[in-house]
This record gives C-alpha cells, sequence and structure tokens, in this order.
C-alpha cells in the first residue's frame, strides 16, 4: 500500500481540500439534529416559536453549506483517485518499457495487461472510497462520540461499549470470509479452465462421444462454486442485520437509562432524542469504515502487483559505445542459463560469421537455437563468454546503438493496429515509399499486398487477424529489411511459409546476402542447404559446426535431422544439383 | 443473428431455472415484507417512549403532584421494542438463508445449462465465435444475473414496501408534512434518475476509453519484442500516454457528476426535515402533535429517502442484469443439433463413400463435387495447400458439419442414419493441436475408454512409444497435466493423443497434421507410433511433409476445396499433374544461389 501512498502525497492541496470538506459533511449530518434537539429544548419546551424560526434558519444554512463540502469532496476525492490512477499507469508503463526480454518474459504478457489495466483500477476504486467515504468515518465517529459525551457521559458508556463488539466481530468476519473468498475464486478460475478446455476441444470430446463425462466434470466444479459462493454470500448478508441489531439493543439502553436520568432531571428530553440521531449516524460511520476495511485486502493484493513490477529492474545495461555497421559477429565461450534455471540452456558455444556469409542454426525443440540469436540482439545476456560484434563486446554497446544495427525477425511476429504501409515502415517514419516496395518485393509480400483492395494502405485488423502466418511473417522480413542493416537474424521466420514461397524468398534474398551477415534458426533442411555454415545444436551444445555434405557424413545428429525430412535419395539429388 | 429478447421473455427464461427453488425465494421475498412493515412500525414505538417522557417531564416540570417517570410504562414499551428487534433480525436471517439458496441454486443449474448447451451446439457455431468473447460472456453474464438477484430482488421488493408503509405511518402522524415530503420526494427522484440519465453517456465514454486503453496496453504489451529491437519505447510511451490521458478525463467526468447524486437529493432532504421539523416543533407547540410522534417522523424522512436514491443507483445494475441475461438466454436458445434416438451400432467398416458431397461453411460451396470409395484397412493422405479442404474431408466423415448436398456412406449406410454416438464410436481422432485437460495423464489416456484397465492404458502407452517418457514424470501415470500442457512438450503431447486414440481402438483413424509441431527428432518416434497405429485399421492422414505420405493407399489431391487428383505416389507422378508440383516444390533449391 506505500507506493499508493506515495502516488497520492502530490496532490497535498487537493487532499486538504479533501479533509476539509470531510467536516462539510458531518456539519449537516450532525448539526441538523442538534438543531432539531434545540428546537425541542428551546422551542418546544419552553413555547417560543421565534426560537423554532431562527433555528429553522440555521438547518437551511447548514443544508447548504453541508452540501457545498459534500460537492467539493466528490470533486476532490475523484480529482484524486483519477489523476493516482492515471500516474500509476502512466509510471508502470515507463518502468516496463525498460524492461528486457527477461523481465517481460517473467511476468507474461497477460500478466503485465492486468497489472497495469486491472490492478490500477481496483486501486482507484479503493482509493475513491476512502477519500470519499473513510475519511467521513472517522471524523463522523469522532465527533458524534464527542458530541455524544459532552450530551451525557453516562449514556456515552453504552455507545463505547458496543466498539469491542464491533471491532471483535470484525476481526472474526474477516478471519472466515478471506478463506471462502479465495476458494471461490480459485474454483471460479477452475470452472473457467474447464470450459476452456471444453471449447477448444470440442471435436476431440465429441469424436470421443464424451459430452457426457464433460458436463459430469463441470457439474462437480459447480457444485463446489455454488456451496463456497452460497456460504459466502450468506455471511455478507448476515452482517448488517446484526450490526443493527447491535445498535437497536443500544438504542433500548439509551432510552432505558435516559428515563431514569430524566427522572433526576439530570439531562433534558431533546439531549435524548438527539442522542439516538447520533447514534444512528455514528453507527453508520462505522460500518462504512468495516467495508473500507473488507475492500482492503483485495486492494492490497493489487497494490503488491503493482509494486512487484516497480521493483523489477532491468537486466540488461546499456553500454555507451557506438557500433558501426556489423561486419563480424563472434561468439567466445558463451554459456546461458536463466536466472532460475539450474541447467545451462547454451554451453560453451564460439562461432565467427562475417559480412556476406550465412549462418544457419539447427536442432530440435528445446536445443537453444531461439535463445542462442536472442543473445545477439540482448534480450538476455550470457552467463558466460563473451559476443563481439566488430571486435567490440556487445555488453559495452550502447543498446540503442546496437539494435538500430541488427534486424530480428521473429517466429510469431506482432502487427501494429495500422495499415501494411505503418507495419512494414515501424519504426522508419520517413521512410519512402519505393523502399517499402522494394522490401516488400524481396519478401514475397507483393502479390499478397497488391491483392488487397486497399493494397499498402489495407488496415490491418487487431492481432493481424486478417493475415495468414505467412503473411505476417513476410510483412515482419520486409519490416526488418527496411532497415538495411548488417545483421539480419530470422529467429525460425520462414516456419510458415509454403515451399514454393520459401524458396522463392531465399532466391530474392541472394543479393541483400552479399552485404550484410544472415544468421538464420530453421526447422526446415531445406531452408538451411545453402548455407556457409551451419551450427548443429543439441541440448544447448555444438553438435556440430560446418557445412552440409561433411556434417551429413560426421554429425549424428545432424543426419537424423535431414533423413527424418528427407529420403537418402533426395539427399544425394541435392548433392548432385549443387554439384552440378 | 436470433432476435433481442424483450424484457417479459428474459423474465419467463428465468422464470424457468427459478421455478425449481421457487417455495425458498416466495417465503424468502415474504419475510423481506415482513421486514419492511416492521422497520415501519419502528420509529413509531420509539417515538411513543419519547412521547410518554415527555409528557411525564412535562407533568413534573408544572409541579404536578406526583409526577414522576412512569418506569413501568416505559419497561413495557421498551419489552415490545425488543421482541420487534428480535422479530426483525430472525426474519432477516430467514430470508438471507432462504434466498441465498434458491438464487444459488439457480445459477449453479443457468451454469449446468450452459455447459450442456456448449456439447449441444453445431460446431460451426464455435467458428464465428471467439473462443475467449463466449467464455466471458458466460461466465460474467451469471456472475452478473447473480449479483443482481442476490442484492437487487431484495432490495427493490424492500424499496417499494418501505414506500408504501412508510406513507401509511407518516399519513397517520400528519397529512401536512407527509405532503411536505411529497413534495419533495418527486423532486430527489428526478435528481437521483436524470443524472444517472445524464452520467449514462459519460459512463459509456468511460467505458469506451478503458477498452481503448486496454487495446492500446495488449498492442503494446503483445509488441514489446518489435518495440525493443526498433527502438520505438519513446513512440510507444507516447501512445500510452494519450489513451492514459483519454480515460482520466472521461473517468473524471464520469465519476464526479454521479458523486454529485448524493449532495443533491440530500439537500432537497436536509431542507424537507427542516420544513417538517419548524411545522412540527409549532404543531407541538399548538398541541395538535405529539413530541414522539415528530421525532419518529423525522426518522421517516430518513427512511423513505433512502430506497428512492438507492433505485437510481440500483436500476443500473438492473440494466446491465438484463444485458447479461439477453446474452445469455439468447445463447441458450440457440438451436441444438438434432440426433438420430436409435441406430444399429457398425461393428466392422467394410467401406467408406463419398458420393457427390457439396458443402460450404458459409453460402458460398468450398465443396462441389466430392467423390471417394475407401475399402477397408486402406491408408488414404490428403495432400494440397492450406484452405484446400483437407480437414475439412474428414470434419464431414465425423458429421461435424452438415454436408449440403450429396451422400456419405459407411458400409452403404448413409451416416445421417446413425447416431452421433454410434458414428464417432467408430473414430479415433489425432489433431495437430494436442488436446489434453487437466487430470492425470492415465486420465487423459483413457479419455476415449473409461473403463480401460491400468495395463491396457500401459500396453497403449508403449505402443506410442510415450511409456518410457511417462515413467521419467515424478509420479509416472499419476502425474497431472496442466493446463495448455506447458509441463509436457508438443511432441510428446502429441505422443500422448496418439496412445488415447490406440487406447480406444477406433475402426476409423484420422490423423490430422499431427507432426507438424513436432521437432525433428521426436519425429522418429512418432512416424513409428503412427505407423503401428495405423496398421490394419482404415487411416486418414493429413500432412504437410510429403515424405509420409509416400506409402499411402491413396493420395487425394485437393485444391479449392475439391479433389483434383488421386491415386498412388508413382501413379500421381507420373501423371505429372498437381501432385508433382507440390512434391517437387519441397525439394526445389535455389540453385541460382
Amino acid at each position: 500500500m506505500k507506493p499508493i501512498w506515495n502516488f497520492t502525497k502530490k496532490y497535498k492541496t487537493l487532499l486538504l481540500f479533501d479533509f476539509l470538506s470531510v467536516f462539510g459533511f458531518a456539519l449537516s449530518e450532525l448539526g441538523i439534529p442538534t438543531i432539531i434537539a434545540q428546537m425541542i429544548d428551546q422551542g418546544i419546551e419552553r413555547s417560543d416559536p421565534q426560537v423554532i424560526i431562527r433555528l429553522f434558519v440555521i438547518i437551511l444554512i447548514i443544508s447548504v453549506l453541508g452540501v457545498c463540502g459534500t460537492s467539493l469532496l466528490a470533486f476532490c476525492s475523484t480529482r484524486i483517485s483519477t489523476n493516482v490512477t492515471y500516474d500509476l499507469r502512466q509510471t508502470i508503463f515507463d518502468h516496463v518499457m525498460t524492461f528486457s526480454h527477461a523481465e517481460m518474459e517473467k511476468f507474461g504478457i497477460a500478466s503485465m495487461i492486468t497489472r497495469t489495466n486491472n490492478d490500477a483500477y481496483q486501486i482507484m476504486v479503493f482509493l475513491q472510497t476512502i477519500l470519499r467515504s473513510a475519511m467521513i468515518a472517522p471524523i463522523m465517529i469522532v465527533v458524534s462520540l464527542c458530541l455524544v459525551t459532552l450530551t451525557s457521559m453516562n449514556l456515552a458508556i453504552i455507545v463505547f461499549a458496543t466498539i469491542p463488539i464491533i471491532v471483535v466481530g470484525v476481526i472474526i468476519f474477516a478471519k472466515y470470509s478471506a478463506p471462502l473468498s479465495e476458494n471461490q475464486q480459485r474454483s471460479l478460475d477452475s470452472m473457467n479452465r474447464i470450459l476452456r478446455e471444453d471449447l477448444s476441444g470440442i471435436r476431440v470430446i465429441r469424436s470421443f462421444n464424451n459430452e457426457g463425462y464433460e458436463e459430469k466434470r463441470f457439474e462437480k466444479e459447480n457444485t463446489w462454486y455454488t456451496s463456497q459462493t452460497n456460504k459466502l454470500f450468506k455471511m455478507m448478508s448476515c452482517t448488517d442485520p446484526l450490526f443493527f441489531f447491535l445498535m437497536n439493543l443500544a438504542t433500548i439502553a439509551i432510552y432505558y437509562v435516559s428515563a431514569i436520568m430524566l427522572g433526576h432531571q439530570s439531562i433534558e428530553i431533546g439531549q435524548v432524542v438527539a442522542f439516538v440521531e447520533y447514534l444512528f449516524h455514528a453507527m453508520m460511520s462505522v460500518l462504512v469504515f468495516c467495508m473500507v476495511f473488507m475492500m482492503y485486502p483485495r486492494a492490497n493484493v493489487s497494490a503488491k502487483r503493482i509494486q512487484e513490477v516497480l521493483n523489477t529492474t532491468s537486466s540488461i545495461h546499456s553500454g555507451n559505445q557506438t557500433l558501426g555497421r556489423i561486419k563480424k559477429v563472434e561468439l567466445r565461450n558463451v554459456s546461458f542459463s536463466y536466472p532460475d534455471g539450474e541447467e545451462n540452456v547454451l554451453s560453451d558455444i564460439s562461432f565467427e560469421v562475417r559480412q556476406g556469409q550465412k549462418l544457419a542454426v539447427i536442432g530440435s525443440t528445446g536445443s537453444g537455437k531461439s535463445t542462442l540469436v536472442k543473445l545477439l540482439a540482448r534480450f538476455y545476456d550470457p552467463t558466460k563468454g563473451q559476443i563481439l560484434m566488430n571486435d567490440q563486446d556487445i555488453s559495452k554497446v550502447d543498446l540503442s546503438s546496437l539494435r538500430q544495427e541488427l534486424s530480428f525477425i521473429s517466429q510469431k511476429p506482432h502487427m501494429f493496429k495500422g495499415t501494411i504501409k505503418e507495419n512494414i515502415a515501424f519504426g522508419l517514419d520517413e521512410a519512402i515509399m519505393e523502399d517499402i516496395h522494394e522490401a516488400a518485393q524481396i519478401a514475397q509480400a507483393m502479390d499478397f499486398i497488391l491483392e488487397k483492395e486497399n493494397q499498402f494502405e489495407e488496415e490491418i485488423a487487431e492481432e493481424g487477424t486478417n493475415l495468414s502466418g505467412g503473411q505476417k511473417q513476410r510483412i515482419s522480413i520486409a519490416r526488418a529489411l527496411l532497415k538495411k542493416c548488417g545483421l539480419i537474424i530470422y529467429d525460425d521466420s520462414f516456419s510458415a511459409l509454403d515451399f514454393k514461397t520459401d524458396s522463392m524468398l531465399r532466391q530474392a534474398l541472394a543479393p541483400i546476402r552479399k552485404d550484410s551477415i544472415n544468421i538464420v534458426v530453421a526447422q526446415r533442411v531445406s531452408t538451411i542447404l545453402d548455407a556457409d555454415q551451419i551450427l548443429v545444436l543439441d541440448e544447448g551444445k555444438v553438435a556440430g559446426y560446418g557445412q552440409h555434405e561433411q556434417l551429413f557424413e560426421t554429425c549424428q545428429v545432424y543426419r537424423e535431422i535431414v533423413l527424418s525430412q528427407m529420403s537418402e535419395e533426395e539427399v544425394s539429388d541435392h548433392a548432385k544439383k549443387t554439384h552440378v | 443473428m436470433p432476435k433481442k429478447l424483450t424484457f417479459k421473455q428474459c423474465l419467463a427464461h428465468l422464470w424457468r431455472f427459478l421455478k425449481a427453488h421457487k417455495i425458498k425465494l416466495f417465503i424468502g421475498l415474504f419475510l423481506v415484507i415482513i421486514m419492511q412493515i416492521i422497520y415501519a412500525i419502528m420509529p413509531s414505538i420509539e417515538g411513543m417512549i419519547t412521547t410518554q417522557l415527555q409528557k411525564d417531564v412535562g407533568a413534573m416540570a408544572d409541579h404536578v403532584p406526583g409526577a414522576h417517570i412512569q418506569m413501568n410504562i416505559i419497561v413495557r414499551i421498551l419489552g415490545v421494542l425488543l421482541a420487534v428487534y428480535i422479530v426483525k433480525i430472525s426474519s432477516q436471517f430467514a430470508s438471507v438463508f432462504l434466498l441465498t439458496d434458491s438464487i444459488q441454486k439457480t445459477m449453479e443449474d443457468i451454469r449446468n445449462a450452459v455447459e450442456v448447451k456448449i456439447n449441444h451446439l453445431p460446431i460451426s457455431y464455435f467458428d464465428s465465435q471467439k473462443t475467449g468473447d463466449l467464455l466471458s460472456r458466460i461466465t460474467n453474464d451469471v456472475e452478473t444475473v447473480s449479483n443482481a438477484l442476490q442484492q437487487t430482488l431484495s432490495r427493490v421488493i424492500g424499496a417499494v414496501c418501505t414506500f408504501v408503509f412508510v406513507s401509511i405511518m407518516m399519513f397517520s402522524i400528519n397529512w401536512v408534512m407527509t405532503l411536505m415530503v411529497y413534495v419533495a420526494l418527486p423532486i430527489i427522484g428526478g435528481i437521483s434518475f436524470g443524472m444517472v440519465k445524464k452520467s449514462q453517456p459519460l459512463f459509456d465514454l468511460q467505458q469506451q476509453s478503458l477498452a481503448n486503453l486496454n487495446a492500446t496496453i495488449n498492442e503494446l504489451y503483445s509488441g514489446f519484442n518489435e518495440i525493443v529491437i526498433y527502438d520505438q519505447q519513446a513512440k510507444a510511451k507516447e501512445q500510452f500516454q494519450t489513451a492514459n490521458e483519454e480515460m482520466r478525463k472521461s473517468g473524471f467526468k464520469a465519476l464526479f457528476l454521479s458523486g454529485l447524486i448524493g449532495p443533491m437529493t440530500a439537500l432537497v432532504t436536509y431542507v424537507t426535515i427542516g420544513c417538517v421539523a419548524l411545522y412540527g416543533c409549532l404543531s407541538v407547540l399548538n398541541g395538535t402533535l405529539m413530541l414522539g410522534q415528530l421525532q419518529a417522523f423525522i426518522r421517516y424522512i430518513w427512511n423513505i429517502n433512502d430506497p428512492i436514491s438507492q433505485l437510481s443507483q440500483l436500476s443500473n445494475q438492473v440494466q446491465s442484469a438484463f444485458s447479461a441475461m439477453n446474452r445469455l438466454f439468447t445463447f441458450l436458445d440457440m438451436e441444438e443439433i438434432v440426433d438420430v434416438k436409435e441406430s444399429e451400432p457398425i461393428r466392422e467398416v467394410d467401406t467408406i463413400d463419398f458420393e457427390h458431397v457439396r458443402f460450404g461453411y458459409g453460402n458460398e460451396l468450398l465443396m462441389k463435387d466430392v467423390n471417394i470409395h475407401i475399402e477397408k484397412g486402406q491408408t488414404i493422405a490428403i495432400v494440397g495447400p492450406t484452405g484446400a479442404g483437407k480437414t475439412t474431408l474428414t470434419n464431414l466423415l465425423l458429421r461435424f458439419y452438415e454436408i449440403k448436398g450429396g451422400r456419405i456412406l459407411i458400409n452403404g449406410q448413409d451416416i445421417r442414419t446413425l447416431s452421433y454416438h454410434d458414428l464417432r464410436d467408430l473414430f479415433g481422432l489425432v489433431l495437430q493441436d494436442a488436446w489434453l485437460f487437466e487430470a492425470s495423464i492415465e486420465e487423459n489416456l483413457k479419455y476415449g475408454n473409461h473403463d480401460a484397465l491400468r495395463a491396457d492404458v500401459v500396453q497403449g502407452a508403449k505402443q506410442a512409444n510415450v511409456h518410457h517418457y511417462i515413467r521419467t514424470l515424478t509420479h509416472g501415470y499419476d502425474s497431472m497435466v496442466n493446463e495448455s500442457g506447458t509441463n509436457i512438450s508438443q511432441g510428446e503431447k502429441q505422443l500422448l493423443t496418439i496412445a488415447r486414440a490406440l487406447i480406444k481402438d477406433p475402426k476409423i483413424l484420422v490423423l490430422d497434421e499431427a507432426t507438424s509441431s513436432v521437432d525433428t527428432r521426436l519425429e522418429r518416434r512418432l512416424q513409428d507410433a503412427m505407423d503401428r497405429i495405423m496398421k490394419d485399421r482404415t487411416s486418414f492422414v493429413i500432412a504437410h511433409r510429403l515424405s509420409t505420405i509416400v506409402n499411402a493407399d491413396l493420395i487425394l489431391v485437393m485444391m479449392h476445396g475439391d479433389i483434383v487428383e488421386s491415386g498412388t505416389h508413382e501413379q500421381l507422378l507420373a501423371r505429372n499433374g498437381e501432385y508433382a508440383r507440390l512434391y517437387n516444390a519441397q525439394f526445389a533449391q535455389a540453385e541460382e544461389e
């Protein structure tokens, strides 16, 4: 909760007004009963209509003042809570932008979205309740207790006696409701999960004739959920009546005691009427305060989740050297493991590629090939060893400078909201149309773009749903080519292309390869046959490093991979073709 | 799209579910009314004490001989009051329990109905709906309705009762003061409803900004890699700030305006109380009103105002509950697939035939005329580019979709004369996205045959080359598969689905791109498993790796929904048509490089 307070502190003036305006509310809520009491004691008991009329005017004045106060309160509390939420969101987002890949992965995109949006929203609701109602409660309680005590000490004791009972009640309630609401939440998640499974597996379920089985599975969770919700609702709905019952009992005690006191003439009748009113308002405030108490755990969870993001700092630190066009990439004994991982994902990898060369990385899933190329873009830093570009250690290079000099195309590229053209020219606002056309041409994206109704101006739907996986890959390749960098990294970015497009793309890329370094991660053997060097990874270690013919003869892992995709004849066919 | 349900239809639907728990519901609601009556009487009884006290105090002040506080009367009234309080809290408790029971049970029934509905809708319905959309609809909508019923129902009834009973009580005290309140009430109602109505567009705007902010966050976080790689953080921040600022503005407006409702109505209430107090005090002086009655009356003003300002706020909740019910019941109203009541189960599959089959997902036809003849035990490979209708063919065979013309026959019998159960009992399905559910591995493997013994399960796993892998897991066959199966690699998952199909021991096997997402080294194991499972079974294989297909008995080449070529590998190569082109394209090298 502390960070929230830090954000709120900024709005000192508004907070001050918020605090002051609460008194406006107290003035009207408690002032009116006080004045009515005076009407009774001074007007009725002394039979003086003049006093009654004068007091009526005061009621009107107090009403207007009170309403001004509560309106101001609404203004301040809303201003502060919306502003704090804004600041909070902005701070989270700005902070996330300093993250590296590792931190983003640690939280996961879905969780980051909830933290930035929903958690901040929870804080806003909580803050508003506190600033509006909860600020009122303590002041109302204090003021009404003061008034109660001033009216009559003996009667006040009855009111004070109820306080410990309320406190104990709230504690008991919190203790029993917390696990219930946790159970309920967990059960809701399970129910959602089963529904999700039923939707995603609908064909499998029907083909196995398991509709009934799924219904039973759902019903079981549903029954459990209902029982938990039922208990929780009952408990919550019982608190109010109990609370009022306590107040009712106190009222009886007050009437009894005041009757005795009236006998001794130690109190006036108007005061008794006012006293019951004070009790009513004080109790209402306590009730509101309890609500805040119940909201607190939820807001606290949100605050913690936000704090977690803000406390995380990027594990990648920028250097200060600038990097020129990349002409050489060298890895020296690089090892890598994830922060919480015990085993190395990559161990002792070395290679060197120069301008004009193509390096292919191949291996089974989990062999670390994708991680390897991510190290080059500094999504992570190696745990051991060095990565050199143009003989400069990249950990000493400025991050922006490094990323300006390389292009990285991921397997599942993200499409931004906007036109195809804007997506290709992403990050290059001054790109000219000619260059965009050229990049699209090379990336084999021209055909399908021209088929679109608005061609390059065609809007891409959210998440790129109006494009196929292969089309997205081609747009992202065009996007990368437009940058014209010295180093282009393809992280399995041909996987969704059909064979024909794949081969045409490789032909079109040939001229670009002459003055750049190409590093390609691939699953398909056909994609990598023409590489100058092939790096075969197996469980994070180098299983082979060389060219196709040589590896096919000497490297068992490589041979297996090739033969799982091609027959022996095709391999020798290929050998013949390349040797002609 | 189906029509929107009317208000009345929604209630009729809801009643269908509530009916089962109506006794508890009605008793609960009856108790709510009792409670309101007590609530209306209470201030009057409390006022009686004040009146009695004032009378005694007045007598004492006038030095009437023997004047004292008559404690016996006071205690008697207090006794009545205590009894009333106890009746009140008992009826409150009882109504809470009864109402919660009936409402929550109703919600449970609705949720079950939704689940059953999912299983009885045609698959085509789910093609057009985003899964997430459907999911949020179901869970959120049921929650919304549940909360609304739980909180609103008794409050609305309570508010109406309060209004009636309190009005009666007020009239019985003094009609002039009651008229004062009746002048104020429409003003309060007008302010509340007017401002709720006025703030509605602002809330809509806030909702829009929230959606926009959400979309922006989603977009920028999903594109995080690209933003970092292209060094666009500054631009992203700007973009976010715009959406955030918009949210702040619209949020403030909506919340502030709705926050003014309370103070505004309070002003009217205060003034009314002031007027009543003025008139009341003067009447007490005239002797036409008792002090206790005045006290009670002022409390009645608070009591009658409360439900009116509450109702205006509840109207929001009621509205959203109705739109939730609308979506929910529209979904539950969807037409279900019709099943054949009884059919003769097929023991052996001798032939499968497609005769002039026509089909399209929408109005346009994808398949115009598909004809296939398959004999028992054959392996049929289906090849073709994406969107050619390969999966559609198997979907039609399992009757996930209804054909628009022609016939599909098994042993010469139209599959539409078979019940879904008997038809699908023949099939084992292995799909590209290896679907497993959250349960133990054994339960997953037994999915097609719940009576299978552990020995059968192990046997199946062995045949699918996955037994060894399962043994390496900490709890072996009892290991849990978590959601989306992230603790098991895609390849192993695929092997598990093959084992699952094996344990069902189907007559016909359908393998839809079962190997495409599996990494290269596992593929050997997978290929072995597949060869084993396809032996002696009629199998349909869809694959994009042509090498898998070379040994098939029949290859169907599909283009734009129709079969353009069919035959064995050698026959098709010799024809030098589409198949030959596809086959060569795989190994077309960039010789020019």
